[in-house]
Order: C-alpha cells, then structure tokens, then sequence
C-alpha cells in the first residue's frame, strides 16, 4: 500500500437506499478509483462519490470519470442482437432489425463456417480493443486462435501503445509502461515529458505533476502546442511535429558533452553506449534546432536540468508514439534515463502514459497478432509449446503469427480476409486514411460487431451483437503503473446485453469448440485459467489474484506466486530483462516524418484529444455534459497563420491533404507554432480527422503517423455562422 | 476539525471536472453552480474556477428583501429557499462575482450551497474531492495558514488574495502566482 501525503481518511456520504460499489473509471490508462451508486431498490446504477481511499487517485477523477456511470443506463445502448440482411446499407445505421440470440448466433457460425470452407481459416479476422478487462483480452485471444483458428488477430493498441511496448523492449527487453509507481512522481526533482498533454489526457496526474514544481523541482515539456501543462512548465520545448527523435538525439548529445553521464552505471549495465555517442554527436544544438524547430539554448538549458536533478523521471505519451519512428522516439528518450543512471531506483525512471483503460494488460495476453498469454511470443516454440498445454491444443494447432490492425484492414480491401468480428473498438473513426478504412469494411464479405451502442464502425456490420459496459460485469485491468487492479459489478447488464467473453463461449459452443471453452461459466473462471496461461512467461500474473489485489491496493505484475507482493519499481537490482542482464542504449539516426509540407501543402497537422472525449468518442460524445462542453471538432491555428489566410476565429474552413477532406471551425489560439494545425479526433462520419492522417506505419510497433502530415486550408464560400 | 474550501488559482488545467461533480451531489439536481473561465482564449489556455466565496457578510443575502439566503452555522451561505425567493434577481447583482444564477423558468435563484449535505458532516464538496490539479483543497486552517507562509513574499511582490477581495470570506484564495517565491532545489 503506497499511501503518501495527498491521501486523507475521509468517509463517503452514503444516501438513503443506496450502496456504494468500489471500482476503477472506464476510461484512460489512470484508470481512477470511484464508487458507483446504486439504488437498492431498483439495483440501478444513479451516480458517482469520489474514492478517497484509492492510493494513486485519492478521490480525484476528471469529467470523463465523473460522468461515467451515465453510459450503463443510457438510452442509446443496444439491448438486443440486430442483424441487417441487406448489406447495400452497410456503412449507415439503418435496416437493422432486431433478432434473438440464437438467430444471430445461427447467423455468424454459418457465415464465418461458410467462409473457413470457401477461403481457409484465415479468411477470419478478429479487431479487438483494451478498454476491457484483462481476461476478456485473454479469452479473445483463445477464442482466435483456438475457436476461429485464425492468424488473423490485432488490436488497437496499435494506435495507442505499441510503439511503448516496441521501445521498451527493445531498451529494456520488458515492457512495462512505467518503471515505477505513480505515488512516486511528486517526490522527483525534474519530470521531462515529451509528446503528452497530460492535463487533458491524464489529468488526475496533474496534482502530483504540479508539486514537482512546488518543492522546488522543474517541469520541462516537449509539444508543437502549448497544452495547459507545457503553460506552467519551467521550460517548453517547442518542437515541429514529428521531429521528436532529434531532439532526444541532442539532449542525449547535450548530456554527454555537459558530463552529466554515470559512467559506471553505462559500464556496468548497458551496452550500445559508445555508438550512441557517435552518432548523437552530429546533434549539436545548432543542427538538432535547425531540425526541430526548438531554439538551441533551449535544448542546453533542458540537458542541464535533466542532467543535474538527483532524480528525473523521463515520461513520454502518443505524442512521440504515434510517429512511423514511434519505437526509435521511445527509445532515444530513454537513452536520457540509461546514460545518466537515473533509472532503477525509487523517484527515477522511465514511464509512458497509458492511453486506453487496460493498454498496458491488454497488449501483454495475446491480443497482438504475435504475442501468447504472459508477452510470450508466437513465434517461440517453447512459449508456444507451454500456452498450447493451458488450452489443450497441439502446438500444431496454434496459428502463425498475423499482422498488425492497419494491415488486417488491407488485407480486407484485398480480399484475402473476408470476414470480421470487432469487438471494444471503433476504427472507423480511430484508423487513419478512413476513407480507405471505410472501403476495406464495406468490402468484407460478413462482419459482426460487439458494442454497446451503435458505433460507426458498427454501421458496417452485418450483426451486431449488445455487449455489457464496464459497470455489468467483473474482472482486472492493468492500469498506467503496472498495477493490476479490480473492476467490480455495479448492475445486472441491461436488456439481453452480455459480456464479451461470455459471448465467445457461447459462440465457441456454435462453431463446434465448445471443449476448449465450455468450462468457463463466470468472469473469474476466465480469471483462473488466464492467471495459469500467464505462468512463467514474464508478464506474470499468476500469484495477482482477485483477493490480494483486494488486500494489497492492487498488484503490481510480475508476481509470480501467493507469496509474491508484485513489483512497484523495476530494476532495483539493475537488472534488466535482455539475456545479458544489460539494458540497450540505441544509436537511432533521425528520419523526418513520412510526410514533409511541401508547396502544395504547406502546413503541419497534428491530432490529439480533448479532455472531454475518449478515444473515438463512442461513448462520450453521448454523455450530456461531455457533449455540451465540447460537441464538435475545430482546427487550432495562430493567428498569424490565420491571418495569412485570411480565416476569423469561428469561421468554417476546409482542412485538406493528399488522403482526404474536412470542413471545421476555426479556433484561433497563440498557443500553437505558426506551422502547425491541431484538430482532436473523437468524431465521426464527415467529422473524423482521420480521414486526412496518414497510415505510414512504424517498421516495428506498425503505429500509424497520426502526429504528423502535410496539409492545406482553404477557405469556403460558406461565411461565418451569423 | 473545521475545513475551509481554498483555491489554488495557478494550478487550474481547465478540465471542468469541478462543474460535472457539482452536478453530480445529490441536492444540485443536476445543475452546476459555478463557472470556470478561459482567462484569454485566442492567446494561451490560462483558465481559473470562479466560485462562490461564501462571505461571512455576503452581499447576496444582505440584497435579498425576502431573506432567502440562509447562512448556515458551518458559515456556508446557501441557494436561495425555494418558498422564499421571490425571483427579484437583487442578489444575482449584489455579488460582486456574479456567483448566484437564475432560473427562469422556476423564477428562482440557485447558488453553490459548498454541498451542505457533505460539508455539514466535514465531508468534502464534490468540486474538492474530484478537482484533479488541486486548485480546489479541502483544508484546515493551519493548513491554509501553512500555505500563506510558503507563497507569501516578504517583497511586497506577492499576495494572497485578501486585498483584491470584498471583505472576510470563509473559502480562501491563492491568486495566480504561487511559483514566484519557491527556491528551486538546483
Ligand atoms: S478518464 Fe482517466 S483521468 Fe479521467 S477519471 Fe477516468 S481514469 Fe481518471
Ligand atoms: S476541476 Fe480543478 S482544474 Fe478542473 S477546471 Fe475545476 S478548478 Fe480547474
Ligand atoms: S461570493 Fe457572492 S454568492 Fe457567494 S456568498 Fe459572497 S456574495 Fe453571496
């Protein structure tokens, strides 16, 4: 238990005829502690009290989390399987109909069977997301492989965190989104945080961000915008978009040549040092300004605090991850971290901010087209060899590794897959270059979609089948530090709603691989069996059951077994997960972004959210206060790039690029560099950014560049809304 | 032991979390009570929560011909009673903040009541307990008094609030500014 000073006793006001269910919010990575209210007569779910007794958050929860609880019951939820036969409509909400279970089970076992015959087993795909359960991560990764025999899975991790885990592992040879828990973040002297606005997208960091300055310690920010955090920070470096790489290229060169480096800790544990060195000494402040954008004093003066801080953490979000160098951005800022030692120890370290609810258990189980339960590898026969002997399949049995989500959406525009089965994702908003996206779903032969409302991915579906939100179900998310922790059951799941692991069971049943999945009749026999498939590998879970972590606040993975209290911090010992016991410094040459402004499109856009609205925005462009605050996207501009243009504030513009078109209202704000537009993503149809991003895709991670593309304004006939 | 609202300015990300909480304690029927403005909009994202500062001599309640502004033993000066408030809308002005707001339709005036049904048993309101950036504590007043001491310059430089404020309030303020006076650890 890490309770520090921000925690205070305080008890809950409980109203009359109400129970107060303990549990974590739906949403972002932070994944705050809060109690849902539930009326004991109706056994309804009617609001939200602060859980002052949750250690990371203390009570503290952001718009978002506040409101919540207003999905489970919301009147847009989907309350029964509904099937359209006439698939000319695919890709509106309408012929829709309702059907029962069975029918729709019916349905899918005869298409995806009818497909398997035709086109082989992997004509299936599976798309799935981590704003879910571990175990419902888990049991979807069983249910592809062993169900569907399919290749084909991925995840939206891969527009999320993949390029964390891809630098992480290959610094550290783990991955583990922080090396340390939060509760140490405002004892540290120096927070150098790249590429993450971190007071709309985590906010419930900020009251331990903002002590760091209190006590006397030093906040450096790296982002094209000067988001409300980089506002307050001792020092904003104001980097082009997609120019991360140098900059950590110069600061690395900066520590070096200042003599901030700890010699014996680079011997004794890191290798790679000496070709850093080399290659970062091109990266004068001169050169690494000329690339970034970000004035040379400014690079210095961040060396120097970085550098002298007894303890530094270096944190870093999709800012510098949704790049196609994502996994060479992660891992030249953590060189920051391996040349001065500052790492494997308590206040320093290394983290990212996990953007979806579970992204960091998410993509350690099996979701990732390459990966098994417990980050084992598809690819290695004695981890495949020890998950085969937990399912009860041959290794023969198991399938190849698959590819990444944005090349599963080729292969649909190509035919070789032909049918779908997405479940806790919305990617016909979250993918990039949509309006390609749109045309690979529209072109699958049969597609089903697991969602709660009706998202406008589900728009392209065939059926659609009613899951259960967050509330109306149990189970364990791994939340930004590492933590495993317990979301509990608030409310039976409204209309015939259910749970998604609960429907792959009974889809199993139909598709004739009941015996591999009939066992598992409650969230938590899903558990067991996913703590034993994570045994041994090194995301181990085994020993993190429902009632330690009940006990203990939460688990910090691995832990191995009963005795096992998890692991806080990592590297206390120095080691590190490589064979060698050594961590990786990478020499990493910079590479621009995939896509330059050039005459034709001479500005730079980047996306990004807003504090009101998560991910696709599915579910919170539904909740009314979330809405009233922001309802509908706008292009951030400076006023001088507006003025050359000639755009007022408020006035609708058309925002272009090579892939596609959008018309939004203006925001005017000094807040951004001249060369940059911003625009948030969480909207759909005609509204999605992502039809202008750009899907070059990391070598590694295959994270789009999201970050970074050229574009154009324009201005329509259509004047200022009077 | 009593505890005072107190307000950090400097430290305010604009999220709004503290308007969506006071929708969301149970006697608020759903409306929120207080405001947080974008200092300047078109130039950077300063904002800071504008909220009742529950005078111990407010104007509201000194304004209203009908006494429907009870002061409550906990200092908290409440909404308007619903069977009293004649929809003058005098208090809506006296502020000198501008807190109350008016509805219409019901001809009554609702303001922040510092959620009694929480505060009145020392529990925090739900803008304090939810507000992510700490602008928005919950504290003793020796805490408070702590905090006077390690933001006050003896310069003349900085201030807290009192001189900029109309008379003695029980919820205490921090303007923006609070970093001027820290020594930096390096
Ligand atoms: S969205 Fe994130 S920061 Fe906001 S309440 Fe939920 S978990 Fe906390
Ligand atoms: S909750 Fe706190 S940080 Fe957010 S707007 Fe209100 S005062 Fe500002
Ligand atoms: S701040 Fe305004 S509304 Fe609040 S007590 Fe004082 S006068 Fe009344």
């Amino acid at each position: 238990m890490q309770r520090d000073k921000f925690f205070k006793e305080i008890e809950n006001l409980n109203h009359p005829n109400e129970k107060l269910i303990k549990t974590h919010c739906s949403y972002c990575g932070m994944q705050c502690g809060m109690n849902l209210r539930v009326n004991t007569q109706t056994n309804k779910i009617i609001g939200v009290e602060p859980r002052y007794d949750w250690p990371v958050t203390v009570g503290k929860m952001c718009p978002k989390g506040v409101t919540a609880y207003q999905q489970t019951n919301h009147k847009d939820r989907l309350l029964k399987p509904l099937i359209r036969d006439d698939a000319s409509l695919k890709g509106t909400a309408e012929g829709f109909r309702e059907a029962s279970w069975d029918e729709a089970y019916d349905l899918i076992a005869k298409k995806f069977k009818e497909l398997q015959t035709e086109y082989g087993k992997d004509s299936l795909s599976v798309f799935s997301g981590v704003s879910m359960t571990n175990e419902k991560c888990y049991l979807t990764g069983k249910f592809a492989r062993v169900a569907l025999g399919t290749r084909y899975i991925d995840y939206n991790g891969r527009f999320c965190m993949s390029s964390a885990a891809g630098g992480f592992l290959r610094s550290f040879g783990v991955d583990r989104g922080s090396t340390l828990p939060w509760t140490d973040i405002h004892e540290t002297d120096c927070l150098f945080i790249a590429g993450s606005n971190t007071a709309e997208c985590h906010p419930t960091s900020m009251f331990r961000i903002w002590n760091v300055q209190e006590r006397g310690g030093y906040i450096i920010v790296v982002d094209p915008r000067e988001t409300p955090i980089a506002r307050r920070a001792d020092l904003h470096l104001d980097l082009q978009p997609g120019t991360d790489l140098a900059l950590a290229n110069g600061i690395v060169n900066q520590l070096i040549e200042m003599g901030y480096i700890d010699e014996e800790f680079i011997n004794k544990h890191t290798n790679g040092f000496e070709e850093t060195k080399e290659l970062v000494k091109d990266f004068t402040p001169e050169y690494t300004s000329m690339l970034t954008g970000v004035a040379p004093e400014k690079i210095i003066r961040a060396a120097e605090i970085y550098g002298k801080a007894p303890n530094a953490v270096v944190m870093f979000a999709r800012g510098v991850e949704q790049q196609h160098k994502g996994v060479d951005n992660v891992s030249a800022y953590t060189n920051m971290a391996l040349v001065t030692g500052k790492i494997g120890r308590p206040k320093a370290g290394v983290a990212t901010f996990t953007g979806q609810g579970n992204g960091q258990g998410g993509r350690e189980h099996g979701q990732k087209s390459d990966l098994l339960p417990g980050y084992r590898k598809i690819t290695n026969p004695k981890h495949v060899e020890e998950v085969c002997s937990v399912w009860g399949i041959t290794p023969e049995e198991m399938p190849q590794p698959g590819v990444s989500a944005y090349e599963m959406i080729e292969l649909m525009e190509q035919k070789t897959i032909r049918g779908l089965y997405l479940l806790c994702s919305n990617p016909a908003v979250s993918a990039p270059n949509l309006n390609f996206v749109r045309k690979a779903f529209k072109a699958l032969d049969f597609m089903v979609c697991s969602d709660f409302y009706l998202s406008e991915s589900a728009e392209f579906a065939d059926v659609i089948l009613p899951a259960v939100t967050w509330s109306e179900d149990e189970g364990t998310v791994t939340n930004i530090e590492g933590r495993i922790i317990k979301i509990n059951k608030a409310q039976e799941p409204v209309g015939e709603s259910k749970p998604d692991w609960q429907i792959q069971v009974e889809l199993a049943e139909r598709l004739g691989r009941g015996k591999y999945f009939s066992h598992l009749k409650t969230a938590r026999d899903v558990a067991d069996e996913f703590r034993l498939a994570t045994k041994g590998g090194y995301a181990d879970y085994y020993g993190a059951t429902w009632d330690k972590i009940d006990k203990q606040d939460g688990v910090f993975w691995p832990c191995k077994d009963e005795k096992d209290e998890g692991t806080p911090h990592m590297f206390l010992d120095k080691k590190f997960y490589h064979p060698d016991g050594k961590a990786k410094i990478c020499a990493l040459p910079y590479r621009p972004p995939a896509e330059e402004p050039c005459e034709k499109y001479p500005l730079r856009l980047t996306t990004g959210r807003v504090v009101y609205h998560y991910l696709s925005g599915n579910q919170t462009r539904r909740i009314p206060f979330l809405h009233d605050m922001c309802p509908e996207p706008y292009v951030e501009i400076h006023p001088e790039t507006a003025s050359t243009y000639n755009m007022e504030h408020e006035e609708r513009v058309r925002l272009f690029t090579r892939r596609g078109e959008a018309v939004y209202k203006v925001k005017i704000t000094e807040a951004i560099r001249k060369d940059t537009v911003f625009v948030p993503y969480h909207f759909g149809h005609e509204d999605s950014i992502n039809l202008l991003t750009i899907a070059a895709l990391d070598p590694i991670s295959r994270m789009p560049e999201f970050k970074a593309c050229a574009a154009q304004l324009e201005k329509v006939e259509l004047k200022k809304v009077q | 032991m009593k505890k005072r609202l107190y307000l950090e300015l400097e430290n305010c990300i604009g999220c709004r979390s503290c308007l969506a909480a006071c929708t969301q304690c149970g006697g608020h029927e759903e409306r929120n009570r207080n405001y947080v403005y974008d200092v300047n909009p078109l130039v950077n994202r300063q904002t800071m929560p504008l909220m009742c500062l529950h005078c111990e001599n407010p104007a509201c309640a000194r304004s209203c011909p009908a006494q429907a502004i009870q002061i409550h033993e906990t200092g908290a000066v409440l909404s308007a009673l619903v069977e009293k408030c004649i929809g003058c809308q005098n208090c809506t002005i006296a502020c000198p903040y501008g807190i109350p707001k008016f509805d219409h339709e019901q001809n009554l005036m609702y303001k922040c009541d510092l959620c009694i049904d929480r505060t009145k048993d020392g529990i925090p309101p739900m803008c304090a307990s939810v507000c992510p950036s700490n602008t928005l504590q919950w504290l003793t007043d020796e805490e408070i008094e702590n905090k006077k001491k390690q933001f006050n310059l003896d310069n003349g430089k900085w201030v807290t609030s009192m001189p900029y404020l109309e008379g003695e309030t029980n919820v205490k303020v921090n303007l923006p500014g609070i970093l001027q006076g820290i020594t930096k650890l390096f």
